[in-house]
């Protein structure tokens, strides 16, 4: 506990949700208010900016819907990484993992001899064993080689890349286009169904919110999830507790590159319809995600939320563009900042601040100890 | 269903009847959406110069969106129509398919689609093409090359790429029957380092003159610092090399923009009868310049060179080559054109005829050109 | 032949060197126990404002002292939102990455398409300089009091406290040094290796080099290996396009980091000398 004035500061570990809430949303309004900067240097009223931005998204039938399309592939990398960080395990490598997955699933929508009925089913398959295998490589490179996850799971994202791309231009390339680096299109078997007029490919979004659930409760309730939660805690313990991280390890790796690889069986089965630049199949849907899952502190239920909140500054950057007719990049200023502020706030977070005027001033300062910072669950870990 | 649809147009008429005063006066507002940035210095750049020229000369008001991904195309044109757009031109081929489905679902809003092949009462399609300028470029390389060796650095190895570099071989030969056109492949529009490297690549192997399809100066610059010459590629590059640039290709969208809008202002064109309008505009319609800089074909520095070079042709007899060059801009520049290099017989690099003796290519078999020119030394992927 | 190894390895040179410049400045920053993600956005604001001085004032060198400074500017950014505020570092990088990206693009539009006379040659006095540097960090790393603090603020914080160190201070500053050498390594860029502006102009140059402060074991001799060894690949795979197809080749620089990172790795123990400390921030009396 700290006294500044009349205030008295004290930690807490276990914030409210309420809390998590309110100071997270005025770390937008602050991010907002300094983008207004932006806007106005633009010529463009920050309060109508900013009034535009909203009608543009949360009051359009035509965008709103949008948010949810967004999100969708973020979810379901994000649950992913949300695990995959809660195990200290850096995958960088979700963006190379949603091409794997997209990479199988047009496989089998094009050149598989799967019969239609079965399409879709083998098509989510396919996808999340691509994923999962684009993610066990660096888990394992890790594990067995100590090659550092951060780097390995970003060269595979290069790799994934220009393997895509050269399916695209040489074996895959199909006549339909006239030539150029696209696929054919994918029979109406193998097209996940939207919801009428949106394009909401409603049975990966209920994947996403099943995997999301599922995964809070193996988290909460299983011997897997303690072990992981024990090894994200620390390694020492997990080692007393008999964990093995090898295990642990790759079965999280499975789980979140296969995660990453629905979500591009969901861009390419329910958007695409084809396989084309991979430039142009995730819009950076796996570097979204790290901070879906960082937003979610750990919990995969909160990457429901956070992957709908993603999805809305997608939109929002959407608005900008058209309605106010700024440059595409003013979205990448207004992101940046938001989540500045958003990060930069986290440790209003774990305090609570009282007024207590009257108090008893003379309460020694505690020189560490006590206030063990709590930090975030799961996500404070580096490279061990 | 159709009582919705009834009540839905009624709404409509309603909100346009009551969105205020000054509806009569408005002016046409055309939405563009740009698959690049606009200041990246090739197609998206020479998109937007052109939209300004329009807006310039006709009684139009322009929106514009930049970095617009592929996929992405629907929504952003659902945006443009709220925001009043009544002709929507979109300018990637990956916009095709986004495109028709929403010029299906705004049968009242007119649209166009740059470089691609499907059209509808309401959608046109429109292209600029510079094989011809290719060509032309292709001679002054042919006679400007000491090695024998001409360089072609490629963005990708799709059809509109492998008819400029075949128009730009054919053009070498025609003038050096021995030199070989070497090319390399970035599979980017975009990348500066890219293309540095392929072009000191194609240095190290002896090329000693550069034509290029990537959308910044980066071949001409790297060429210039060596001394050699090279052609810039769609915008004025003759500026980042005053001495090395020798000629280049410029666009001029901005001459299918106005002729298709002044027709639209006129009730020429309307939503119901574009099923047929493709503009394929080239020389002739002044839609496509030869130069590195605007009104200039050929940078005078290199003028004399060129008229020193002698030819043989069987039209011509002995001339020079810049001779030669004016000559077949000449006869490019009359409607109906007096030559075309894809005129037969050409066999392909393989020995295959491709094009029979007294056959032109006609614009579909242009569009989906996959075959390799002879002379083209280098990788081609997809080569039938 | 010979002239296949001198010019592989000039460009090595020319593209390793703002790979160089910002690695090592990665390194720095990691061994003091800071992941910075934002080297892609310290790299474009360095190459944006070295072009913009460098485009009014004709002078390339000024544009790359100018680099350092933006490049600065942009991680004390991270560092206070990383070391005061402790918030995550992963995040806070990629929050920068987007930051830089888009505040140079805006700065940027009023100098696109220009061109600039004055540049710096690629392989010059600069190149050497590049590597005076590295191994001059190399020898302060080991062998000073500095890098001992340095390296032990990412390795030990609790302990360089105890002994009076401030541990915060000193990531700041090492977070700071290599946002500079980011700055000028983007700055390069933008007057030397590509003298022009474009937004977005780094196009991923920062990432690699990420992996090649990795890829070195945080070791700034290493780290002049692994930049060259990139910047020819990178242009092998375009010179050999001859021979291969171009897709593979282009794999090639990709598949090569991790194949090396596999075969010379360590079997167990720690992940090839990570600072331990690395990404976890710093609370004085917290262990």
């Amino acid at each position: 506990m700290m006294r500044v004035g009349p205030f008295e500061i004290e930690r807490r570990p276990d914030p409210p949700l309420t809390w998590i809430l309110g100071v997270s949303l005025l770390a937008i309004l602050a991010a907002m208010a300094m983008s207004g900067v932006i806007f106005w240097s633009y010529g463009v009223d920050p309060l109508r900016a900013y009034g535009v931005i909203i009608r543009g998204t949360l009051f359009n039938a035509k965008a709103l819907p949008e948010v949810v399309r967004f999100a969708i592939p973020m979810l379901l990398a994000g649950v992913g990484l949300v695990l995959a960080f809660r195990a200290l395990f850096w995958n960088i490598g979700a963006e190379g993992q949603i091409l794997a997955g997209a990479t199988a699933a047009t496989w089998v929508a094009l050149f598989s001899p799967v019969p239609d009925a079965l399409k879709l089913p083998m098509m989510f398959i396919a996808g999340f064993v691509g994923g999962a295998l684009w993610g066990f490589i660096p888990a394992l490179l890790k594990l067995r080689l100590a090659v550092n996850d951060v780097i390995s799971t970003l060269m595979m994202n290069y790799i994934a890349l220009y393997l895509v791309s050269w399916l695209v231009h040489g074996p895959w390339k199909g006549p339909e286009m006239r030539g150029f680096a696209f696929t054919n299109e994918f029979p109406p078997a193998a097209q996940i169904p939207l919801i009428a007029g949106t394009r909401i490919h409603w049975i990966t979004l209920v994947l996403g919110i099943a995997l999301a659930l599922g995964v809070a409760f193996v988290l909460a309730r299983t011997r897997l999830g303690f072990e992981i939660r024990v090894q994200g805690e620390s390694s020492d313990a997990a080692r007393y507790a008999g964990i093995d991280p090898m295990r642990t390890t790759l079965l999280v790796m499975l789980f979140a590159g296969g995660a990453a690889g629905l979500a591009g069986v969901g861009e390419v089965g329910g958007i695409h319809h084809r396989l084309l630049d991979p430039n142009q199949i995730s819009l950076g849907f796996g570097y979204a995600a790290i901070i879906v899952a960082w937003l979610a502190r750990g919990s995969p239920v909160a990457a429901i939320l956070t992957s709908l909140f993603l999805g809305f500054i997608f939109t929002s950057g959407d608005v900008m563009k058209v309605a106010l007719q700024m440059p595409a990049r003013v979205t990448d200023v207004f992101n940046g900042l938001i989540l500045f502020w958003l990060i930069g706030s986290e440790r209003l977070l774990f305090y609570r601040v009282r007024w207590a005027p009257g108090r008893a001033v003379r309460e020694p300062l505690p020189v560490g100890g006590a206030g063990a910072d709590p930090g975030p669950p799961g996500i404070s870990g580096g490279d061990q | 269903m159709r009582w919705m649809k009834t009540w839905l147009v009624v709404a409509l008429i309603l909100a346009f009847a009551t969105a205020g005063p000054g509806l009569a006066q408005t002016k046409l507002k055309v939405g563009f959406i740009y698959v690049g940035p606009i200041g990246d210095y090739g197609w998206t750049h020479a998109h937007n110069q052109a939209r300004l020229i329009a807006e310039k000369t006709l009684p139009i008001e322009t929106l514009y969106v930049e970095s617009v991904p592929e996929a992405q195309v629907e929504p952003f044109i659902d945006k443009l129509i709220q925001q009043g757009s009544k002709v929507v031109l979109t300018t990637s081929f990956g916009f095709m398919d986004g495109t028709l489905a929403m010029a299906k679902r705004y049968p009242n809003i007119l649209f166009g689609h740059a470089s691609g092949f499907k059209r509808n009462p309401n959608m046109f399609t429109y292209m600029a093409d510079f094989y011809q300028i290719y060509y032309l470029n292709g001679l002054m390389a042919g006679a400007l090359t000491k090695t024998g060796k001409v360089a072609y650095v490629g963005a990708f190895p799709i059809p509109e790429v492998k008819r400029h570099l075949g128009a730009f071989a054919l053009g070498v030969r025609a003038v050096n029957p021995k030199a070989t056109v070497n090319v390399r492949w970035l599979f980017a529009w975009f990348d500066p380092a890219k293309a540095k490297e392929a072009t000191e690549a194609l240095i190290a192997e002896g090329a000693d003159v550069f034509a290029f399809t990537e959308d910044s100066p980066t071949v001409v610059q790297v060429a210039a610092k060596k001394g050699l010459p090279s052609f810039s590629h769609y915008s004025p590059m003759q500026r980042y090399a005053p001495q090395g640039v020798v000629s280049g290709q410029l666009v001029h969208w901005e001459r299918i923009y106005v002729d298709f809008l002044s027709k639209v202002l006129a009730g020429k064109y309307n939503a119901t009868n574009l099923q047929n309008v493709d503009y394929w505009w080239l020389l002739a319609e002044k839609a496509a310049e030869v130069g590195g800089e605007f009104g200039v074909p050929i940078n005078p520095v290199w003028v004399s060179k060129l008229q020193a070079a002698k030819v043989n042709t069987k039209e011509f007899g002995t001339l020079s080559v810049y001779d030669l060059v004016m000559r077949r801009l000449a006869q490019m520049s009359k409607t109906p054109v007096a030559f075309d290099p894809f005129t037969g017989p050409i066999r392909d690099r393989k020995g295959v005829l491709r094009v029979p003796a007294g056959h032109t290519m006609t614009v579909l078999e242009l569009t989906t050109m996959e075959w390799a020119a002879p002379g083209i030394v280098g990788p081609w992927p997809k080569e039938p | 032949m010979e002239e296949w190894v001198v010019n592989t390895f000039i460009r090595g040179l020319a593209l390793g060197t703002p790979l160089l410049w910002a690695a090592l400045g990665e390194i720095y920053a990691e061994r003091s126990g800071v992941v910075n993600l934002g080297v892609e956005g310290m790299m474009i604001l360095g190459a944006f404002s070295a072009f913009a001085l460098a485009q009014t004032t004709a002078n390339p060198l000024l544009g790359l002292l100018i680099a350092a400074g933006a490049g600065a500017a942009a991680a004390l950014l991270h560092a206070f939102v990383t070391i005061t505020l402790r918030a995550n570092q992963y995040v806070s990088g990629l929050a920068l990455t987007m930051l830089g990206l888009g505040l140079s693009a805006l700065l940027g539009r009023r100098w696109e398409g220009l061109p600039l006379l004055d540049t710096l040659p690629e392989v010059s006095a600069f190149t050497y300089l590049s590597l005076l540097l590295a191994v001059l960090l190399w020898f302060v790393l080991y062998h000073t009091r500095w890098g001992i603090v340095i390296r032990s603020a990412g390795e030990a914080p609790a302990a360089v406290d105890t002994l009076g160190v401030n541990v915060a201070l000193v990531r700041y500053l090492a977070v700071i040094f290599g946002g500079a050498l980011a700055g000028v390594g983007g700055g390069f860029l933008s007057v030397a290796y590509r003298p022009s502006w474009t937004e977005g102009m780094t196009n991923g140059l920062g990432w690699i080099a990420i992996a090649i402060a990795i890829f070195a074991s945080w070791d700034p001799l290493r780290a002049v290996a692994g930049a060259f060894l990139f910047g020819a690949l990178f242009h092998l795979s375009f010179r050999l396009q001859t021979w291969v197809a171009p897709e593979p080749l282009q794999m090639m620089p990709f598949a090569f980091t991790i194949v090396v990172l596999a075969l010379t790795a360590r079997r167990g123990g720690r992940a090839q000398g990570a600072p331990a400390a690395l990404g976890l921030p710093y609370v004085r009396g917290e262990r």
